[in-house]
């Protein structure tokens, strides 16, 4: 069967899947509706140092709390994945005569599109609570495509420690990584307000610029600025490229 | 098992609770996995957030003279606690479940002693992390100007939070039968630690979120154990926090032995 065919197929298995369990939905899209009201509920009063980028902290907790919704989206691939893997699903995909990009393909699709439920969510409560969309429609877009490439780097991530222990706990240990990369970043002060050992580490951190091209449109004079568009698609690039080089060679491991 | 049972001279319901509660800690002990995350995480948070967050002791209204790791000390205990405290309710549950639950029932095992053992567990291991977590964070800056009574009002408070927490994780897990649902329970919990003065101090905070804020019991009790530690010993403080530690520890063990009695029933 055509590769992209069994994509398809199997991105609308996940979609079927999560739309027949109405309870799966509900941590998919109250996590990063939470996450944005008590990060700027709890943290309001930062925008008050000196040197904070914006006078509206939904302006700069919003867009972290879509992309905390998209990595967690691509954290739910290796729970499917863990579960086929565990109920001997996985073992059909693999005996069927399907191009196996496909397969480990299909969680990827799935997340990057599933990630723009919560990141619709998210915008339309923070467009009620007062966000300021600086440079219009390009900040919906900025922030869509990260979100939507956070879930699918998260996803690879996810399934490639999945492939690896064959079990569905192992989606645990994939949130672990996940929230110690989103912890050492810049998500609730820039680097600039930050001190100690965190203000060295945050800079290296590859989900640093990602954010800043997230926070592109609604961070500064207004207008996306080309210089936090780059280093972010770059961030994006090689993340994308390093959890992809690790999510097939997890694959490579699996066998019917 | 059956020689601490019958040990002579023993009251039989506190040999067997007694060796619950060994069964409980060492079955925690052997699994690193169930506690070493309520260990790191709050650390790991602690460390970042007094980085991220040092600059915020400068805003006008943040309690001044402290330093943010002073500040978010009880937070990072009564965050340690929430992660440990889900482990009793869940290995419960996992007894339901693989019939060692059953297996007690059949036997002449006090019933109160079943639910006691894990409790203990518990107990211990929220005291342990507040003891480790004031140790750890002391030399990098979270002093306890409250001296010995102040940290003693922080342990207490990591210890009956943890038997108030275990308690109704407890009572979950013996509704339900399913460690799932104990698990379920921890978004809950978050939700409440950031709806209060864990993070950052109510005055800072404006409208609805304040106000809910200012009226979360566990905003009371953080502010009460955090007067301990960045102005000094304060009887009424530590009376209303570990005051609100008692009252939850009352609800949660009434709710533990409602529903034990509920799968005391069904068992029987």
């Amino acid at each position: 069967m055509n590769g992209v065919r069994v994509l398809m197929i199997l991105v609308r298995r996940g979609f079927t899947a999560l739309f027949r369990i109405p309870v799966a939905l509900i941590p998919a899209v109250a996590m990063p509706v939470f996450f944005t009201v008590a990060f700027a509920g709890a943290f309001s009063a930062l925008v008050h140092i000196p040197g904070y980028p914006t006078q509206n902290i939904l302006n700069w907790m919003a867009p972290y709390a879509c992309m905390q919704g998209a990595a967690f989206a691509g954290v739910t691939a290796a729970f499917t994945v863990g579960r086929d893997l565990e109920t001997g699903f996985y073992d059909r995909l693999l005996m069927a005569p399907a191009a196996r990009w496909a397969l480990g393909g299909s969680g990827v699709v799935y997340c990057a599109l599933r990630s723009l439920l919560p990141l619709s969510i998210v915008l339309l409560l923070a467009w009620a609570g007062g966000i300021d969309f600086l440079a219009g429609g390009w900040s919906v877009l900025c922030l869509a495509v990260a979100t939507m490439f956070v879930a699918a780097i998260a996803s690879m991530w996810a399934m490639g420690v999945t492939f690896r222990l064959k079990t569905q706990a192992s989606a645990g240990l994939a949130q672990i990584g996940i929230f110690v990369v989103m912890f050492l970043s810049i998500g609730t002060t820039p680097t600039e307000i930050q001190e100690g050992w965190l203000r060295q580490v945050s800079p290296l951190n590859p989900l640093t610029p990602i954010l800043n091209f997230a926070r592109a449109g609604f961070i500064g004079a207004g207008g996306v600025a080309w210089h936090e568009v780059w280093p972010g698609l770059i961030g994006i690039a090689g993340c994308f490229a390093l959890s992809a080089l690790w999510c097939a060679r997890g694959f490579r491991t699996l066998r019917p | 098992m059956t020689a601490t049972v019958t040990a002579p001279g023993r009251t039989p319901w506190l040999g067997q609770t007694i060796a619950l509660s060994k069964r409980s800690v060492l079955h925690l002990l052997r699994q690193p996995s169930t506690w070493i995350p309520g260990m790191v995480f709050p650390l790991l948070l602690a460390s970042v957030n007094s980085s991220s967050l040092a600059r915020a002791t400068q805003i006008p209204g943040f309690p001044p003279d402290a330093t943010y790791l002073q500040f978010v000390l009880p937070a990072c205990i009564v965050q340690g606690v929430i992660f440990g405290s889900l482990n009793g309710g869940t290995e419960l549950a996992n007894d339901i479940q693989s019939g060692f639950f059953d297996r007690l029932m059949s036997s002449p095992v006090s019933r109160p002693s079943i639910l006691l053992g894990r409790l203990a567990g518990s107990t211990l291991f929220g005291f342990v992390q507040a003891v480790i977590f004031t140790i750890i964070l002391w030399p990098f800056g979270a002093t306890v100007k409250g001296g010995v009574g102040g940290v003693l009002v922080l342990w207490l408070m990591g210890a009956l939070l943890a038997l108030g927490l275990g308690a109704i994780a407890a009572g979950v897990g013996a509704r339900t039968g399913e460690p799932e649902a104990v698990q379920g329970f921890f978004p809950l919990l978050f939700i409440f630690l950031f709806l209060s003065s864990c993070f950052f101090p109510t005055n800072l905070m404006s409208g609805f979120y304040r106000t809910v804020a200012d009226n979360n019991p566990l905003t009371w009790m953080v502010d009460g154990v955090r007067h301990q530690v960045i102005v000094g010993f304060g009887l009424s403080q530590a009376a209303t926090a570990l005051g609100i530690c008692l009252m939850l520890c009352v609800v949660g063990i009434s709710f533990a032995t409602l529903q034990m009695r509920h799968r005391w029933k069904m068992a029987g």
